[in-house]
């Protein structure tokens, strides 16, 4: 199994490595941890000191609010809608950004282009930019097209914010692909389609996951662009929907560590699937040796 | 002075006219008598619980009115300022009935339709006059509130009443303990219970955002400054407005106010006082129910009361910085007239009247009487008490922003330089100094001089 | 096919030839569909944000959009002079350049440390990747909780322990507000650099060590002359990815102090979305996001040279 990089020395060394590295991601994990109780605490825990290091009861309550199912609070919150957007948004994003990202990075791993260079760093560059510069005229121009306050308008700007990442990622992976591999198959008469698509992605599937969880997460989680390119439930996505309720969070702190549990769950749920690509994809490396 | 004889006359038509109606008890529609039919009104507006009770009463518009009313954007303050931004900007207004906001109508002025020709006086006849006043520009009015906030002095009964307390600060600044009258006053109280470790902090006010600039804003009114003199030329490095920013530093520099000011808005604030943590400050009236309910503040239900803001070195002018919430006809309307229709019928005495019964301050004479008249019946002798403070406060007191195009930039320039004077980051002579420059070439910038 | 006649000539080299021809086009072909979204949804609005850079545009002003030559520069001249804005220019640089290089050092180290556990591999990746799940928005909302001055765990942590007697504002005071934003910013993204810098290790080749085994390299031996070449486009990758994204760190800054207060933790992107869309002022904003990001681009164009020089030598 350890084909890789290092090997350990030794057996009580070797648990060391182990204990620490859990030590260490454990309590990086903590915050989380205390969000995820919170949000199942009930609320003569929240905030108290000293503080309720582990809940002494479980409650549902703050869950019930979100979904306006507490008659305390007057209206719940298109919790469902934001889903809906949110999923179709990152799907579409991750989908076509990963299409075009592999075609992109495998042009820049395999090909000594006129131009190489510069259209590399052009798209590099475009990841230096920040939405709020593009806000305005990417508002005008999705306005052209219909496309404001849509998931697909979104969902095309994200693949735009997804590809330089994309492409990066699957032109380090090419590289790792021998390019003998090409080679025998140009001289077996594949032409350069054929190889790309018979030979190379299938070896390359595994980096792009790996490279999909990052669009994933990215498109999941952006807040600036979506905040001013939608304005409704019919395309509002999970970000911009949290922060209408800032002004109740300020205050209400379970009501907002609810909210996060539950943001949380399609991402662990997408991460969990992948994760076994992924696995594969980070030690891809090995493949060929 | 015509129009203040009009709207007299208007008055007493329509006091004579409610007088009869009060007999039957039944508050009165508004904008029902006119057909739109195959219209329809599209709306862009504020949300949240309190603002959107009275929107489920528009289908009684809708039946009397033939026409149809589809809210295309509901969203809080901040988020609807930015919608009408956007929208109004790049010329994509697709709704005719908009939010408005006396802090904020001075932005849209561009692109809302004058309302003095769709009301009448009698229409306004009961609406406040000095929002009213206040919300005609060049003689041109924005917009009907709908209506309105102003803050009132929360203290708490337990601490003022505490005898061991009066004693004690009588003994010490000569004069005896009662719910702070002046901003001096204020001062005294809130080192002085600090000092006897009565409570965490003796006042407070939430230190950021408009917030902060607002709240000095009425301050340094109520001490006998102002921000810009009539041609917009910023005055408050003023006596008065160094006066003020020194009063904040202080209190920060003391720890009266919470180590935290400049990061708190508005649910925070409530929350410290709710917490029992305050002794006593300036406090908008909405949270009302909230700090009464025994569930929620166990530490101050029951157990507080509402004075009329401050006064300061001005001597006769109180603490009064205030805002309606309201509604606009946009400019881009094609349905203007059902638009303004729609309007009459939210602005209603019966509408309001139910809004009122949320908890919000109305803005109408004829729904004030009401609800006065409804809270005296609750046992409850600071129901009506804080209704009668308000009703005052927003007859005589009420005083908005400049109006001028750019409050909101101007907050946003002078916030930080004055969070800065009373985090101690600049001297107080050289933060204001340095917001009156500033004022002064964004206005500048702005063509405010030319 | 191409050409018949070609084929009976000479067969192979027409083959050849058409071959390579295609060489030149495939890797466009390939690139087209990138490059269109990027002009659409970047190229596009930077030039319209240099137009707009160029004159007094203000949002509620129609009329300023028009250019005037005379005045052409006045954006620029007014962020020159202005404090605030200069400030946060630097503290961006300043806080990048912190909190990348620190992220990095700590991800490099869990990187090599995760390589070699033996045991849990699944869990611990899951673990790492907990923080890459919430959104900035939430770790934004999260730490301004965490580090509330009246109900936050790390007051009442601290204060129901006797280290403290009363409560701090740790997003108030100096220099405690910059650095809790520092730590919620790497909290949310050292998983990612540890990752792409364990994809990195685990790709490595074994047979070189293996070869440096039998030398008698030493375990720091080998992560000196081995490990850290070798990463070295990996570690450019990830330093790039992040360098960009902390210029762009603005939903963390925004939630937790939103630039504030007096300005004590400005960045960039939060003053520049404060002249946008609160002050209106587009043309003044366009300015000032030019200048950071030609300052963007010049960093990326060095790490970009490095990224090239590495992997001449790989």
């Amino acid at each position: 199994m350890l084909t890789h990089a290092v090997r350990p020395h030794g057996r009580s060394r070797q648990a060391i490595y182990n204990l620490v590295a859990f030590a260490i991601l454990t309590l990086g994990a903590l915050p989380a941890v205390w969000i995820i109780f919170t949000a199942f605490r009930p609320a003569s825990e929240v905030n108290t000191t000293p503080p309720v290091w582990i809940p002494q009861q479980i409650t549902l309550d703050a869950f019930a609010s979100l979904f306006g199912l507490n008659p305390n609070y007057a209206a719940g919150v298109p919790v469902g809608d934001y889903l809906r957007n949110s999923m179709i948004t990152a799907a579409l994003s991750t989908g076509f950004a990963l299409a075009f990202g592999t075609m992109g990075g495998y042009a820049f791993s395999r090909f000594e282009f006129k131009g190489h260079r510069v259209v590399f760093l052009l798209i590099m560059l475009s990841r230096a930019v920040p939405g709020i510069a593009l806000s305005l005229p990417l508002f005008l121009l999705l306005r052209n097209f219909g496309l404001v306050d849509t998931v697909h308008g979104l969902a095309f700007v994200y693949v735009a914010v997804n590809i330089p990442f994309t492409v990066w990622l699957m032109d380090g992976f090419f590289r790792q692909i021998p390019r003998d591999l090409d080679e025998s198959a140009y001289i077996d008469g594949c032409g350069y389609w054929t190889a790309f698509w018979r030979v190379d992605l299938p070896l390359a599937l595994p980096g792009m996951a790996a490279a999909g969880i990052f669009a994933f997460l990215a498109a999941w989680n952006e807040y600036q662009l979506a905040s001013l390119l939608t304005r409704t439930p019919a395309a509002k996505t999970f970000p911009v929907g949290l922060y209408d309720f800032t002004s109740q969070f300020t205050v209400d702190w379970r009501g907002m560590c609810a909210m996060s549990v539950l943001m949380m769950i399609p991402a662990i749920l997408f991460v969990i699937g992948t994760q076994r690509s992924m696995v594969r994809g980070l030690t891809f490396g090995a493949i060929k040796g | 002075m015509i129009r203040k004889l009009l709207l007299l006359v208007g008055l007493i038509a329509v006091l004579g006219i409610s007088a009869v109606a009060a007999q039957d008890s039944e508050p009165g529609y508004a904008g029902l008598d006119q057909r739109f039919d195959g219209v329809t009104i599209r709306m862009a507006t504020i949300g949240g619980a309190p603002y959107e009770a009275i929107y489920d009463t528009i289908s009684q518009w809708e039946e009397a009115s033939g026409a149809t009313v589809e809210i295309v954007f509901l969203g809080d303050g901040f988020e609807i300022d930015r919608y009408l931004k956007t929208n109004y900007a790049a010329g994509t207004v697709d709704f005719d009935v908009a939010w408005n906001h006396t802090s904020f109508m001075t932005q849209y002025v561009d692109f809302v339709e004058p309302l003095q020709t769709y009301f009448s006086e009698e229409d306004l006849a009961q609406f406040s006059d000095a929002i009213i006043a206040s919300a005609t520009i060049d003689g041109n009015l924005q917009l009907i509130p709908r209506h309105a906030d102003i803050s009132g002095m929360h203290y708490r009964t337990d601490l003022f009443g505490n005898a061991d307390l009066q004693a004690a600060f009588e003994a010490e600044y000569g004069y005896p303990l009662a719910p702070p009258t002046t901003i001096d006053q204020m001062y005294d109280m809130a080192e002085f219970f600090v000092a006897q470790d009565a409570v965490q902090y003796g006042t407070q006010f939430a230190g950021k955002e408009e917030a902060l600039s607002g709240r000095y804003y009425e301050l340094l009114v109520a001490n006998g400054g102002n921000y810009f003199d009539d041609a917009f030329e910023p005055t408050f490095n003023s006596e008065a407005g160094l006066a003020t920013a020194q009063w904040m530093r202080d209190l920060y520099a003391n720890s009266l106010i919470p180590a935290d000011t400049p990061n708190l808005l508005w649910p925070e604030v409530a929350q410290n006082f709710c917490d029992g943590n305050v002794a006593f400050y300036l406090e908008w009236y909405g949270w009302y129910s909230y700090f009464q309910d025994p569930n929620s503040c166990p530490a101050v239900a029951g157990n507080f009361g509402i004075l009329r803001g401050p006064v300061g070195a001005s001597g006769d002018i109180h603490t009064g910085w205030a805002g309606a919430h309201a509604f606009s006809v946009t400019r881009a309307s094609e349905n203007k007239e059902a638009a303004a229709s729609l309007i009459k019928f939210l602005t209603s005495e019966a509408v309001q009247y139910m809004e009122a019964q949320l908890g919000v301050l109305p803005v109408r004479d004829d729904v004030w009487a009401r609800i006065i008249s409804d809270a005296s019946a609750s046992g409850v002798a600071l129901d009506a008490e804080r209704l009668q403070v308000a009703q005052e406060q927003i007859g005589s007191d009420f005083f908005t922003p400049p109006l001028f195009a750019d409050w909101i930039s101007f907050t946003n320039l002078w916030t930080p330089i004055l969070q800065g004077v009373i985090l101690g980051d600049a001297s107080v002579e050289d933060g204001v100094a340095q917001g009156v420059d500033d004022a002064r070439s964004l206005l500048d910038d702005l063509g405010y001089y030319e | 096919m191409i050409a018949d006649a070609a084929t009976v000539i000479a067969p192979v080299k027409a083959r050849r030839s058409a071959f390579e021809r295609r060489k030149l086009v495939f890797p466009w072909i390939l690139l087209a569909p990138t490059l269109f979204i990027i002009a659409a949804v970047v190229i596009y609005p930077m030039i319209y944000s240099v137009y707009v850079s160029f004159t007094p545009f203000n949002l509620l002003r129609p009329e300023t959009f028009a250019f005037d030559a005379s005045r052409m520069f006045r954006n620029y001249e007014r962020l020159l002079e202005d404090d605030v804005f200069i400030t946060a220019f630097f503290r961006t640089i300043i806080f990048m350049a912190v909190t990348v290089n620190l992220e990095y050092v700590i991800a490099l180290g869990l990187s090599q440390l995760i390589a070699r556990v033996t045991w849990g591999q699944g869990l611990i990746r899951t673990l790492l990747m907990i923080p890459m799940m919430f959104a900035p928005v939430l770790v934004g909302f999260q730490y301004a909780w965490f580090f509330n001055a009246t109900v936050g765990l790390v007051n009442n942590a601290l204060m129901s322990i006797g280290l403290m007697t009363t409560p701090k504002a740790w997003l108030v005071d100096i220099p405690t507000g910059i650095f809790s934003i520092g730590l919620a910013s790497m909290w949310m993204n050292i998983p990612v650099t540890t990752i792409i810098l364990l994809a990195g290790t685990l790709s490595l080749p074994s047979e070189v060590y293996e070869a440096a085994e039998v030398d008698g390299a030493s375990a720091w031996q080998q992560f000196r002359k081995i490990t850290m070449p070798l990463l070295q486009p990996f570690v450019l990758i990830a330093l790039t990815v992040r360098s960009l994204d902390v210029g762009r760190a603005y939903d963390i800054v925004r939630i937790m102090t939103d630039g504030g207060p007096a300005n004590r933790t400005e960045v960039v992107w939060t003053y520049v979305g404060e002249m946008a869309i609160q002050n209106s002022r587009f043309g003044l904003a366009s300015a000032m996001s030019m200048v950071s990001v030609i300052v963007g681009i010049l960093f990326t164009l060095y790490l970009f040279r490095q990224l090239m020089k590495s992997r001449v030598v790989q």
